[in-house]
């Protein structure tokens, strides 16, 4: 059972000796829960991150480099502030598996799991390419200046497909991460965990959108510019297929408003993607014409426009009956309800982020209240659906990351 | 070509004549799929159009993303009367295209099948030489494309000789004695390109084996042979000069399109639509028509597909029409360039499943 360390850069090591690597107290004793080692360590990686080269190169490992800034992990940290009867630790060792195909929220996972103190072990896919291999190298370059116990007790590592090092590591982790499908965690699944330890799992979610249309119609060229703008970044930045990157479409007010409205939109959007030079491979505009056909042809939606290859929008037949699955990049069922209430039947627990634009906070607590946890994890504003934050999933990360500890302020 | 095959051409029709003759059965059976098949009709409503819209070419006709056929179920004749479920699983993996066919469509694809190859083989059944191993179609249960392919062409020539054994290794002894009795008569040679080239071509150059009589059809793509830099030129130049072998056809079909194949002409510069079928070459861009010379993604039309909807098919292969009504026959011909990537997202998900992680 071999497998390749890629962080500390390393050969191929044996997966026994790298749990008892990582068992081994390192130097200035164990980790704390946001040990200074770490914490430095994470700000030099930041730094590495933010650099204009990279973050020209990758606009996403600048959102990361500033998720990581001093002032922000002091205020994670914060968040999971105690009180005086009530100590925080790390778990222990925490098994991460994120996703093959979105580069950077491996990172995320880890780098709030080593803040919290632990020993972490991440799979890194094979597949992975790009933004993920300059991470690495940042993680490297910025190990020449950290504490020694960063190196000790952090592993990135890839593998190919391998029932026995997944074995391995899940049963001798304290945490399972598992990003990813339904399929790929049901797959990890597969593997026991130590009676005491459990699983994070991230299964596959679904996001939409909503607009006032009161709002759009109210709105000058600027906002409804800026709206576009937001959209776009929200569901073309990852093709779309994002867990967070809204799918359909709500238009809420009055229908025949809306229809006005949503031409307009789409004429808005259209110019930002011509702006920002998007490209539909053929091979994408073609697997765009499958999904908009097949949920024609099951009978979801009852009409398809496309707007040049980019932009194709799909009217739903019941606004309840929304296709949950990836349709191809820039495919936006859509729908108009009278009132974010209408959203409430329509929503399920798959459901992760709502986008949305042009309505009041108060509306959207309300609609959250009405929602009851029941689905919905985050509503943001456009343009944040893709902004990582320490509670996701409707998890708050730092704490699943830690245990409690409890000594009464008074023990007799 | 001999006489015998000009007389029974399936390749005469002019694209001006094949227009006229084709788009009034295309438009009918459009009308027929989408009254006959409920989620072929949903697509066409979606789009636009409308019972009854009339079409000014062959090329303003809607068509299907071939992939349809992996991820709907897509009949225009009651369950009880599918005769045949033709399945494919391409090369991707995800899944297997699913046609169905009842008793008239079925003999119709082998009828058709038949008279378009006639053209270049006459119609005498010819002795005929398989590029393949006789365990391809022996277990039917686990039955591949390359074997429904294999046993489809089987009907077409006599007398039949397998040129690799059970274990897949080339039996020259078989391939002698064939020649021997039939070797100085045409016979037909069928087989998947590269297995053309590995097991038959190297095969007979290799024993000075001569092949002059013979007929060669095959098809399935130039993939394989890439590494090895052979293309169809060189395919031919190779034959012809290693082993005598000059009446060579390729083909390009598919099983979404059963019983239509656009075969390669004589002088082996291009593929032919037979009478009752016709290519467009669409811009991915735009969607429109790319003009002669201007690659794009192939669409196959044919009127033989009435029990699904599969007469007018977007293809995920890539195209080229080298000339209309100027070649070795008449009506469009074309070339084929390769395949389209899969079309890749980076989502979250994924972490374990898929090809290889």
């Amino acid at each position: 059972m071999k497998i390749t360390q890629r962080f500390p850069a390393g050969g191929e090591v044996e997966v026994a000796d790298l749990l008892a690597a990582v068992a081994e107290e390192p130097d200035g004793g164990p980790l704390r829960f946001g040990d200074e080692r770490i914490v430095d360590f994470l700000v030099a990686f930041a730094r590495k991150l933010l650099a204009p080269t990279t973050a020209r190169r990758f606009p996403e490992l600048a959102s990361l480099g500033f998720f990581l800034r001093r002032g922000e992990i002091a205020k994670a940290l914060a968040g999971a502030a105690t009180d005086d009867s009530t100590l925080r630790f790390p778990r222990g060792l925490v098994f991460h598996v994120p996703p093959a195909n979105v580069d950077t929220i491996f990172v995320y996972s880890w780098a709030l799991s080593a803040l919290a103190g632990n020993r972490n072990v991440v799979r890194i896919s094979p597949r992975s390419a790009g933004a993920a291999q300059t991470v690495i190298e940042a993680l490297n370059e910025a190990l020449a200046d950290a504490h020694p116990a960063v190196a000790r007790t952090q592993r990135m590592v890839t593998y190919d497909r391998d029932d026995a090092t997944t074995a391995a590591l899940s049963a001798g982790c304290d945490l399972r991460v598992v990003w990813g499908g339904d399929r790929a965690v049901t797959e990890v699944r597969k593997h026991p965990l130590a009676p005491h330890s459990r699983d994070l799992t991230f299964p596959d979610r679904a996001s939409f959108a909503a607009i006032s249309v009161a709002a759009w119609q109210a709105g000058d060229r600027r906002w409804r510019r800026d709206t576009a703008i937001g959209f776009y970044n929200d569901s073309y930045w990852f093709d779309q297929a994002a867990c967070a990157s809204p799918r359909t479409v709500f238009w809420v007010g009055d229908p025949a408003a809306a229809a006005v409205a949503r031409e307009e939109f789409v004429a808005e959007l259209s110019a930002v993607v011509v702006e920002k030079a998007f490209v539909t491979e053929p091979a994408m505009a073609v697997q765009k014409r499958v999904s908009a056909y097949g949920v024609a042809a099951d009978g979801l939606v009852h009409s398809i426009r496309f707007a040049g290859n980019a932009v194709a929008t799909l009217e739903l037949t019941r606004p309840s009956d929304v296709p949950r699955e990836w349709l191809g990049a820039g495919t936006f069922p859509m729908a108009t309800i009278a009132s974010l209430a209408d959203l409430v039947p329509v929503i399920e627990r798959k459901d992760q982020t709502l986008s949305c634009a042009g309505f009041d906070r108060a509306e959207l607590v309300e609609l959250a209240h009405a929602l009851a946890g029941r689905g919905i994890d985050r509503i943001v504003g456009f343009g944040s659906a893709l902004t990582f934050a320490g509670t996701w999933d409707g998890y708050d990360l730092v704490r699943e990351f830690s245990r409690l500890v409890t000594v009464p302020t008074t023990v007799s | 070509m001999t006489d015998s095959s000009l007389n029974d051409s399936l390749f005469r029709l002019s694209q001006a004549e094949r227009e006229a003759a084709l788009l009034p059965v295309l438009t009918e059976l459009t009308e027929h799929h989408r009254a006959a098949c409920e989620p072929y009709g949903r697509i066409l409503s979606s789009l636009g159009v409308d019972p009854g819209t009339g079409f000014d070419g062959i090329a303003d006709l809607p068509w299907l993303p071939v992939r349809m056929f992996k991820t709907h179920e897509l009949r225009s004749v009651a369950e009880d009367e599918v005769f045949k479920i033709l399945t494919s699983s391409g090369t991707t993996g995800t899944g297997a295209s699913r046609i169905y066919l009842d008793k008239d469509a079925a003999a119709a694809q082998t009828r058709m099948l038949g008279a378009t190859l006639r053209t270049v083989l006459g119609n005498e059944r010819l002795p005929m030489l398989m590029v393949d191993t006789v365990s391809i179609i022996r277990n039917r249960r686990s039955f591949s494309a390359r074997g429904a392919g294999v046993l489809g062409m089987a009907n077409f020539g006599r007398k039949h000789v397998y040129v690799l054994d059970e274990n897949d290794r080339p039996d020259i002894e078989a391939v002698r004695r064939f020649l021997a009795e039939h070797g100085d008569r045409p016979f037909l040679i069928f087989g998947f390109t590269f297995m053309v080239w590995l097991y038959l071509y190297e095969v007979a150059r290799d024993h000075g084996l001569d092949l002059s009589n013979g007929i060669l059809i095959h098809s399935g793509g130039w993939k394989k042979l890439i590494d090895r830099s052979v293309d169809n030129a060189e395919f031919r130049r190779r034959f012809a000069a290693d082993t005598g072998l000059t009446r060579i056809h390729n083909y390009y079909g598919m099983i979404e399109q059963i019983g239509t194949v656009f075969l390669e002409g004589p002088s082996g510069d291009s593929l032919y639509c037979p009478d009752f079928a016709d290519v467009v070459i669409r811009d991915p861009e735009t969607w429109a028509e790319q003009p002669v010379g201007e690659p794009g993604l192939i669409e196959v039309v044919s009127t033989l597909p009435r029990s699904y909807p599969g007469h007018v098919l977007l293809t995920e292969d890539l195209g080229v029409v080298n000339g209309i009504d100027d070649g070795d026959w008449p009506g469009k011909h074309f070339s084929v360039l390769g395949r389209l990537p899969k079309a890749e997202a980076r989502g979250c998900s994924d972490t374990f499943t898929g090809a290889a992680a």
